[in-house]
């Protein structure tokens, strides 16, 4: 141990910079906790893009916070010396490389996604079969709320090796789908128009965003897609549910019978 | 604050028909520089802007619309071979001739259809920007170049307060900040001494130009007295100030920041939005309209009313019956309903 200067270096750790050291992380941790608490509160109470921003920057400062005490903490324990801090923290490296392999892993991912943004407190995502929103991104896991109210903790490492589907990626634009078989024979153009108008009217759709009706037959229905973007993304539920009684009314008014199961013949 | 017949005389009611002969010249010389080759004419402007009420003082026939807005595409097809057959017209408000429901946007469709033809007769066509924006986000290929009005600029503003309250140019009117004392009118001359406020400045970028609204500032910050009266406040300053000349009438004004104007109330629901938006596409609309436009049960429609009644953002004509967004609560529900995603008119 002697041959890394490790005597050296914690030779002037006292029992007063230890306390020193742990009111600093104390703080911090008290810091950290309020950011995490205040900010998406505060996120809660205001909408649009304001409240994407700020739940944005409560890992950003987290990472600050964290960056900043370990730069505070440290000259405190240890002689600020060039030798010394690669004998610190090339220790640490080691420690933590074995130790935390796989946290590592999440962590190097979370900073990832910090610049790269796949994924951004707000956004509507898809990863491994389930879709939800963002609620917060952590140092080594992401947390979404999928539409039924539960909480999914995504590790970061997921990054480098699954598709993931972001539906918004940052805007508020965020494109929903409201699908239909009807009973074939029947004036397709003029059910597309029907539909187009239902969309049009329905008070959740933002008129300014492209609207579509798309239409292609399957072996037992013709498939109508409605496709057009809510308000507000966090309506995307409701807004598909209005689409699709708007459609089902459409249908009734006329004549067109909706196939809601798919009927398949006997081998 | 000044009421009633004071009110009426700092800030009366503008004479419409000034607006309807500027309007007709200027289409007329349009057309005759060859810029404007339609038939049909349309005036787009945002809520208050009295495009409305002056098309209705023009001498054309004036078309109003059915009783049932719900119309089949033959229905609306032969109402308005009806209609327009006959001498030119006038369409003071486009707003009121449908509703946004599946059975509610034939007779609209069908007129513009007509238009694009240029096969409707000689007409004008007033329209309020938020209608207009729906239905050109609805038909992407409609290609009509409307004309609007320009916004007033503050020194514009100043010189129409000025014009309005004068009795047109008959009386020396003067207007004075309450905290300062600075003027607000008369207009200022090119030599003048007096030192002049930026309210009308400011009160043109809340209103964006918006005459209408800008007016029902005006009114609401008109006062009749100063905050503290001019004798107190030499005694306070201990200055011996000579007392103002006054040659005609004299009001006070409160400046913006003090003035308390209506604020959309927070609501988890989006039921105050669907309302307040159903409201400005369709300028106006009674309840049963708006339980059939935002598909609200009419219980709920009658619920956000009242809370929106309370908060003075809308109030009900009595002629028509219908709710209509309050020109002092324009700013602020054209910023909520931006915030929170609906599509808004582009004025």
């Amino acid at each position: 141990m002697e041959g890394f200067g490790f005597k050296d270096t914690f030779s002037t750790i006292t029992t007063d910079s230890l306390l020193e050291a742990l009111l600093v992380v104390v703080v911090a941790s008290l810091l950290i906790m309020l950011v995490q608490k205040l900010i998406p509160a505060l996120a809660g109470k205001l909408g649009g893009k304001i409240r994407r921003y700020l739940l944005a920057s409560v890992p950003l400062l987290r990472l600050l916070i964290i960056v900043l005490t370990i730069v505070t903490v440290v000259p405190i324990l240890v002689e600020p010396s060039f030798e010394n801090m690669v004998a610190v923290f090339g220790a640490l490296g080691l420690a933590l490389g074995f130790a935390f392999k796989d946290y590592a892993n999440s962590l190097i991912a979370g900073i990832v996604t910090l610049y790269e943004m796949p994924y951004r407190p707000g956004d509507w995502i898809e990863v491994n079969g389930q879709y939800g929103e963002v609620r917060s991104i952590g140092t080594r896991a992401a947390e979404m709320v999928t539409l039924d109210d539960t909480v999914i903790v995504i590790p970061h490492s997921l990054l480098w090796n699954t598709l993931l589907a972001n539906g918004n990626d940052g805007t508020d634009n965020l494109m929903c789908v409201a699908e239909l078989f009807l009973d074939p024979n029947h004036d397709v153009a003029r059910m597309q128009n029907l539909f187009r108008d239902a969309v049009f009217t329905c008070p959740l759709t933002k008129t300014y965003q492209p609207v579509l009706v798309t239409v292609s037959a399957t072996d037992d229905a013709m498939r109508y897609r409605l496709k057009a973007y809510p308000l507000e993304p966090r309506e995307q539920a409701r807004f598909i549910s209005d689409l699709t009684a708007r459609a089902a009314a459409v249908c009734a008014s006329e004549g067109v019978r909706m196939v809601s199961k798919r009927v398949t013949t006997p081998a | 604050m000044l009421e009633g017949d004071k009110l009426r005389v700092f800030a009366p009611e503008p004479d419409s028909e000034l607006l309807a002969k500027a309007l007709q010249d200027q289409l007329a010389r349009l057309r005759q520089a060859g810029a404007h080759q339609r038939n049909v004419s349309f005036v787009v402007a945002p809520p208050f802007s009295g495009v409305a009420e002056a098309l209705c003082r023009t001498q054309r026939r004036t078309l109003t619309p059915p009783d049932n807005l719900f119309m089949t595409e033959q229905d609306a097809a032969v109402w308005w071979d009806e209609q327009l057959a006959g001498g030119d017209w006038i369409v003071p408000e486009l707003a009121d001739f449908w509703l946004r429901h599946q059975s509610g946007l034939n007779l609209l469709r069908e007129f513009f259809a007509r238009i694009a033809l240029d096969n409707a007769g000689n007409g004008v066509v007033g329209c309020v920007s938020w209608c207009w924006q729906f239905w050109t986000q609805y038909l992407p290929e409609l290609s009509l170049a409307p004309y609007t009005l320009a916004p007033l600029t503050g020194e514009q503003m100043t010189r129409w307060f000025n014009y309005l309250a004068s009795g047109r140019g008959e009386q020396q009117v003067i207007a004075r900040m309450t905290h300062d004392g600075l003027h607000v009118l008369p207009v200022p001359e090119e030599k003048t001494r007096l030192k002049y406020s930026s309210f009308t400045q400011d009160l043109a970028t809340l209103a964006r130009g918006n005459r209408g609204i800008a007016r029902a500032i005006w009114q609401r910050a008109l006062r009749a007295r100063p905050e503290k009266s001019e004798e107190q406040e030499n005694k306070e300053n201990g200055e011996k100030r000579a007392p103002v000349e006054i040659g005609g009438r004299q009001c006070w004004v409160v400046p913006l920041d003090q003035l308390s104007l209506p604020s959309v109330p927070h609501s988890a629901g989006r039921q105050p939005g669907h309302i307040l938006h159903a409201l400005l596409l369709h300028n106006g609309l009674t309840t049963e309209q708006l339980h059939m436009v935002t598909g609200l049960p009419e219980q709920e429609v009658c619920l956000t009313l009242d809370k929106l009644l309370r908060a003075e953002l809308i109030y009900r004509n009595q002629i028509s019956g219908a709710y209509e967004v309050t020109p002092l609560g324009y700013p602020a529900v054209r910023k909520n309903l931006q915030g929170r995603g609906y599509p808004v008119d582009g004025f």
